[in-house]
């Protein structure tokens, strides 16, 4: 089924879920490479194991994020496997178009 | 060779691609067959060493104290050792073959993304945090998108089961 086609539940978990995928990889990523070394989530070492450069970002933040975006769409799945109707495919709590 | 046309782009309809549909199910059947190797040798290989006592689960759980599913994880490792130590090997084999023969595919596929989330998490970040982890937890998710069982796979037989007509929810777990 096309995104724009979804009801309001199916579009919000899906934008929310993949978002905050997108939003602790790609974007988090993306400025942890703009504020410079060391260009990654893991710690920089020297020669000595002297710690010399830290991730701008917890990479526990990134997880996090990504974390839960995993669980919003494992929630979804949970309400779309109880809430759907097998015979029509439609969303029980959905209203009707009438048309 | 069925073929349909596939958006890819939904400002302007121009911008379309055609999208083998019979090329598509074969391809998603030789990833979900893959996958399902990949579980099935980790399964199969800690069931042939170590049998049904995988002592470095509840380790590795407990390791996991500061990450972001630290709390859960290593509650798990202290509590649930006797669970996770035959749990690993045992659900990785059957997760392996779910996959590769089709069957209870988006279940055995959920399964998959509760592992890879706390092996990704439990991972090395030195080169990015995306990593063959993280790839294999969207590789499950695309199993389960996809309805990979029913691509070469026994799900389509199950399905048309008297069992499966009485229950239809179970299609979302078998596809």
């Amino acid at each position: 089924m096309p995104l724009n086609e979804m009801d309001t539940i199916d579009r919000a978990a899906i934008l929310a879920g993949t978002g905050l995928m997108l939003f602790g990889t790609v974007v988090l990523g993306l400025i942890e490479m703009l504020a410079g070394e060391p260009y990654s989530p893991a710690a920089l070492t020297n020669e000595a194991g002297e710690v010399i450069a830290t991730p701008l970002i917890d990479p526990n933040i990134r997880t996090g994020l990504v974390v839960l975006g995993i669980l919003i769409l494992a929630l979804w799945s949970v309400y779309k496997l109880l809430a759907v109707d097998i015979e029509t495919g439609e969303t029980q709590t959905a209203e009707q178009a009438a048309d | 060779m069925g073929t349909k046309q596939m958006r890819t782009n939904a400002v302007d309809s121009k911008m379309a691609l055609k999208f083998n549909t019979s090329l598509g199910a074969y391809w998603i059947a030789l990833l979900r067959i893959i996958t399902g190797w990949w579980l099935l040798h980790a399964g199969l290989g800690k069931l042939l060493t170590d049998g049904l006592s995988y002592s470095y689960g509840p380790i590795f759980m407990k390791g996991l104290e500061g990450t972001s599913v630290g709390p859960l994880a290593v509650w798990m490792g202290e509590n649930l050792a006797f669970l996770i130590e035959p749990g690993v090997p045992v659900l990785q084999t059957l997760i392996g073959l779910g996959l590769i023969f089709g069957v209870l595919t988006r279940l055995a596929a959920v399964g998959g993304v509760f592992f890879m989330t706390f092996f990704w998490i439990g991972g090395d970040f030195t080169h990015g945090i995306v990593t063959g982890e993280l790839l294999g937890l969207f590789l499950f998710t695309a199993l389960i998108v996809f309805a990979a069982g029913r691509h070469y796979g026994l799900a389509p037989y199950i399905e048309s089961t008297e069992f499966v007509k009485n229950n239809p929810r179970l299609r979302y777990l078998l596809g």
